[in-house]
């Protein structure tokens, strides 16, 4: 058994998950959070084989310099890794004070998606983070079953770290993944998510990231190709003073649906967020965006923004988009905008008359709008050709 | 230049045409030669901008009757992207920011479909790069702005000169520029002004939709119309344009009452 | 804020407030099927009328009460509510001479006189008090135009045709809890309805007074326009106050048909509880407008001020192609109020355009929010919806929230949403303060200036009031 694996640590959260889930049973319609999805596909994943084969897919060579680990949901990713100085595993003592703190810390007890993890994960990556390290990989593949999946990064006082995870999923399979990310002051997070499958496999991750003033949080995630996808990174700042940027790319085509949930919260003033979520839906595919902001009281001179951009792209697919901003302190910045369309007219018109042909002229605006995020990613996920899979995956 | 042999290469006829239901094209007949220089000025909403449009095939335009040959070819059975690789150029008035898709690219690509279009070898990056720094000259413009999105943080100046040198790369035989200098102080004028003079030929023709005559005090034009309720009226030489910049336009009023005319 | 910084949360007494001592007919408390019988009996009603009570009552029993609103609020005992009270006069008076002279001078003194020299002259207004009308001017003058203007009562009497025609089919009885409510022991309101090609000559005007401390509330109105007609009406409201709660549950039906228009404002006055939350005003409203019609329009243009719990959606449904949907609205919460109000806008038909201005208020310990909804369907070719949404919030106590939903399943349908939040800043009223004008009079240009783009959408009779019942309801929460 070894440490890093805090395997007996996750001993009692999978009883209380198991107890919780019995508890709570599958979400419903009835529930704001789950009304718009696809409860069938759900329960499907519901009822999946827990610890699936997760194969070792086509993952390109590891970039030099970069560290990847590898989270197949019963392994124990540090066999044989050198971790590089800066990066040690969690003591069982702080594993036991730091598991599920952030969780809390982000309003995520008694949640569906939570409990199904605790239930399910039987591996845990804990890992703490000082000073500046090389840039982190943590891949997850699944090809069969379920494979979940958890992590818990501490990041002291002024470390600085640049991880990619990189999610894949092929046939009937599906991930679980939980992961809670607490940011020391002055700590520099730059995270990114991509996340494409082959439209078969299911993913939900929940993201919870606790951030102490003046650290600074950027998290880029590219989905696309799941037939069930559901997203829920979720931030707290819990004395304000820091920055947040959320980033985010969603594709939807044929059958799929993706959902994105987040949910930042500001505990202290002069906080700032920056978020922009683009979802493009094709084929007969439906794309959710949940994007609330809480500024209570305490948490004068937040500047908040955010944006989201839906692109219909066929008289079949659907858009859903809920901004939720509730605002109690007076003396802030909080604005949003939401806009639904499909290519603009004027765009293609441009390249048109410019002798670009129609289809080639969406595709270059297409390839535009996923561009903007993609480009935000950590400089290693090139390794992974991120913009090719995601442009791929658009079937029209 | 006018020589009555040259080819026709835009022939208007009697053309109407609406947008979202509404009439603006009311009966424009023009005729357009090789080698030719034309000003098409008048009012806001006496329908230039819309003849433009039009014939550059702007999807929200709609024709209601008249034709339009371009080179003998009817021109509103081709596409617009058709129209634009045999060589119909429009240089919009407010050139549309397209974030996320390099200016580079974009060159490279339109540059390339209208090169297989004139039989010509496509450009590959490497060569591409050089044909467009060559380009860049005419315009006087800063390679940097190769890396940057399409038109997006450009200036109206720079985005102006991003068109011109749009045509220097595409090689159009009827440019059609639609208030190029509009918003331009007169240095940016100046250097738009030269590079329409510079890729100007003895067989290709340009189209001056302008508003002010000092556009036409840099490049001389051979015809200038008089555009007003969507139909052309009045055509004449250089003079024309003096004589509207000393009376200006209400004398238009007058005679489209005298024509019966709204 | 300057020495006048005491966060002082008593706004000006509100000056409606008193009850009129009238003799009232009322039956026992308590909701049954023997009372929507009674109700329907006391009013003389036509069968199909009693069947529709009936229906909608039969099918309230099977609902649960909604509770996903961001409202707490005490669970309602609907037994323990009287469902008809009128005041003790006959007939609806034939001349107003013969109207109850307490019932006038109580019109009166709420600023809506009744009698022939005090009237408004451009407005024709049907006084409901306690969900009974009992008077309605100008009667004789509309109907030369062949416009019906009277209360619901006389519109079953005289036109059952009419109602049978449009009753529910804007708001079905089962479209949600209230309206099920509504639709079984709805007492009175108003009923209007412009013939082909006749626009309306006068601003029409329904005044809800509630009197009696344990009734319920139930009015139902309907407006039909049909093609070529157009009608502007105004609906205001102010109720005394009670230590208890009220409840009031009211639906509004429009129709609209081809090139036809109505435009709708509310102006509302509801008792809104003390400063400590206690007593005030359940209002839970329904109302909703189908543009039916090409080119046909609705507009719902509201100032919300009273009321201690508000739930309301003004809609509209969008069929009719080229067909247009207004709303603008500003609502304003202090001490301890909660709102919960917004708009649905429904896309079923092609280019068919919908505009949302909503200007939440939020001062004292109050919580305003926003709930929208904008849906393209996939007949929605061509449809543009435009949302702005803004809070300003005074003082740090209170909330603002704001919850749109949108959804589409039509690309070539264009969805643009914004919203923003913004503050009465010091530097800005030390500024107007240093040009010579005075504190309140500072926050109330500035709070007028912020919903500037609903005012202008209102009668031009009642944006002054508006304007005014606004700094009224503000007095003592800035500073």
């Amino acid at each position: 058994m070894a440490v890093s694996t805090g395997e007996h640590v996750l001993a009692t959260v999978q009883q209380r998950g198991q107890a919780a889930l019995g508890r709570l049973g599958l979400p419903t319609r009835k529930q704001e959070a789950w009304r718009l999805t696809n409860l069938s596909r759900l329960e499907a994943v519901a009822r999946m084989p827990v610890n699936g084969v997760a194969t070792a897919s086509d993952a390109p060579p590891c970039l030099d310099g970069v560290v990847r680990l590898v989270l197949d949901g019963v392994n124990d990713p540090l066999e044989g890794v050198t971790l590089p100085e800066g990066l040690t595993p969690l003591e069982p003592k702080e594993l036991e004070l730091a598991l599920g703190h952030t969780l809390d810390r982000c309003g995520l007890s008694d949640d569906w998606l939570v409990e199904f993890n605790h239930a399910s994960a039987q591996q845990l990556l804990a890992l703490r983070v000082c000073g500046t390290v090389p840039p982190l990989e943590i891949t997850m593949a699944a090809a069969s079953g379920l494979i979940p999946t958890r992590v818990l990064l501490v990041v002291e006082e002024k470390a600085q770290l640049e991880l990619l995870q990189v999610f894949s999923g092929r046939g009937e399979a599906a991930h679980s993944h939980l992961m809670e990310v607490h940011l020391g002051q002055e700590a520099q997070l730059n995270h990114g998510v991509l996340a494409c499958a082959d439209g078969v496999a299911a993913l939900f991750a929940q993201l919870a990231v606790e951030q102490e003033p003046r650290s600074t949080y950027n998290f880029t995630s590219v989905v696309q190709g799941w037939s069930l996808g559901r997203i829920e990174p979720r931030v707290v700042q819990v004395d304000g003073q820091a920055s947040t940027t959320l980033k985010g790319l969603a594709v939807a085509d044929l059958e799929q649906q993706l959902a994105v949930h987040t949910w930042v919260c500001f505990e202290g003033p002069d906080g700032e967020l920056d978020q922009l979520q683009k979802c493009l839906a094709a084929g007969r595919s439906h794309t959710i965006f949940n994007g609330a902001i809480n500024v209570p009281r305490k948490a004068q001179r937040t500047n908040a923004a955010q944006l989201s951009r839906n692109l219909l792209l066929s008289d079949r697919a659907r858009v859903d988009t809920k901004p939720e901003l509730e605002i109690v302190a007076d003396d802030v910045r909080c604005a949003h905008g939401a806009t639904v369309s499909q290519l603009q007219e004027d765009e293609l018109f441009y390249l048109r008359s410019r002798g670009i042909g129609a289809s080639d002229a969406a595709a270059l605006l297409l390839r535009g709008a996923c561009q903007e995020v993609v480009d935000l990613l950590p400089t290693h996920a090139s390794a992974w050709r991120p913009l090719e899979r995601v442009l791929e995956g658009l079937a029209s | 230049m006018i020589r009555p042999d040259a080819e026709l290469l835009l022939d208007i006829t009697d053309l109407h045409a609406s947008v979202e239901d509404q009439p603006i094209l009311k009966g424009v007949n023009l005729q357009v030669r090789s080698g030719e220089i034309h000003a098409v000025m008048g009012r806001n909403g006496s329908g230039k901008s819309t003849l433009s449009k039009v014939l550059a095939g702007h999807p929200a335009y709609r024709v209601t009757s008249g034709t339009v040959r371009y080179r003998g070819e009817n021109l509103f059975e081709l596409e617009a992207e058709e129209r634009a690789r045999l060589g119909v150029f429009l240089g919009f008035q407010y050139p549309v920011e397209i974030p996320g898709v390099s200016n580079l690219e974009f060159l490279r690509v339109a540059t390339n479909a209208r090169r297989l279009k004139q039989n010509l070898e496509e450009l590959d990056t490497f060569d591409f790069e050089d044909h467009v720094h060559e380009r860049l000259k005419v315009v006087q413009m800063d390679p940097a702005f190769l890396e940057r999105s399409v038109n997006e943080g450009f200036s109206g100046g720079e985005k102006k000169r991003n068109e011109i040198l749009q045509m220097a790369l595409l090689e159009p035989v009827v440019a059609i520029l639609d208030e190029t200098d509009s918003g331009l102080d007169i240095d940016a004028l100046r250097i738009v002004a030269g590079g329409v003079n510079q890729l100007a030929n003895a067989n290709n023709a340009t189209l001056l939709i302008t508003h002010y005559q000092r556009l036409l005090d840099e490049i001389t034009p051979d015809y200038v119309h008089v555009m007003a309720s969507g139909r052309i009226l009045r055509t004449g030489g250089r003079e024309l344009a003096l004589e509207l910049e000393q009376i200006g336009y209400d004398w238009v009023d007058k005679e489209l009452a005298a024509q019966g005319v709204a | 804020m300057t020495s006048t910084s005491t966060r002082d949360l008593v706004s000006q007494p509100y000056k409606y407030g008193f009850v009129t001592e009238i003799e009232t007919d009322k039956i026992d408390k308590g909701l049954s099927e023997e009372v929507v019988r009674l109700i329907s009996s006391k009013k003389d009603e036509p069968e199909f009328l009693l069947n529709f009570r009936l229906k909608a009552f039969r099918h309230w029993l099977t609902l649960d009460e909604p509770d996903w609103a961001a409202l707490g609020y005490e669970a309602i005992d609907y037994q323990d509510i009287i469902y008809y009270a009128a005041p003790k006069q006959q007939a609806k008076k034939a001349s107003l001479d013969e109207v109850d002279p307490k019932l006038l001078e109580t019109f009166d003194k709420l600023g809506i006189p009744l009698s022939e020299q005090k009237r408004l002259s451009n407005v024709a207004v049907d006084a409901v008090f306690d969900s009974v009308s009992i008077a309605t001017t100008y009667k004789e003058k509309l109907a030369e135009h062949g416009v019906v203007f009277c209360s619901f009562t006389e519109a079953v009497k005289d036109h059952p045709e009419l109602i049978e025609k449009y009753l529910g089919s804007v708001v079905a009885s089962n479209d949600n809890y209230f309206a099920a409510l509504n639709s079984a022991v709805f007492s009175d309101g108003s009923f209007v309805f412009i013939p082909k090609g006749v626009e309306c000559p006068m601003e029409l005007s329904t005044y809800f007074r509630i009197n009696s401390g344990d009734t319920g509330q139930f009015e139902r109105t309907l407006i039909v326009a049909e093609e070529g007609a157009s009608v502007s009406y105004l609906e205001g409201c102010t109720a005394p106050m009670f230590d208890t709660n009220q409840l009031h549950a009211a639906v509004v039906e429009l129709v609209v048909l081809d090139d036809a228009s109505i435009k709708y404002s509310t102006v509302q006055n509801w008792y809104a509880g003390d400063e400590n939350g206690v007593g005030g005003i359940y209002n839970f409203v329904t109302k909703r407008g189908q543009c039916r019609g090409a080119r046909s329009r609705i507009s719902w243009t509201q100032v919300e001020t009273g009321s201690a719990i508000t739930w309301k959606y003004p809609s509209c449904v969008l069929q009719g192609a080229d067909s247009v949907g207004e709303f603008y609205s500003v609502a304003l919460t202090n001490n301890c109020q909660q709102a919960d109000t917004g708009t649905k806008m429904i896309h079923v038909g092609p280019r068919t355009r919908s505009t949302i201005v909503s200007k939440g208020i939020s001062a004292g310990r109050s919580s305003n929010s926003y709930r929208g909804l904008v849906q393209m369907g996939p007949g929605a070719k061509g449809a543009r919806n435009y949302s702005q949404c803004d809070s300003m919030l005074i003082g740090d106590q209170a909330a603002a929230n704001t919850y749109p939903y949108i959804r589409s399943q039509q690309p070539q349908a264009a969805i643009e949403h914004e919203a923003s939040t913004c503050r009465i800043s010091e530097d800005q009223l030390f500024y107007l303060q240093s040009r010579g004008i005075g504190f309140e009079e500072a926050v109330s240009m500035m709070v007028s200036g912020f919903c500037r783009d609903v005012f202008n959408q209102l009668p031009m009779e009642f944006a002054a009031e508006a304007d005014k019942l606004l700094a009224l309801k503000l007095e003592g929460s800035v500073g």
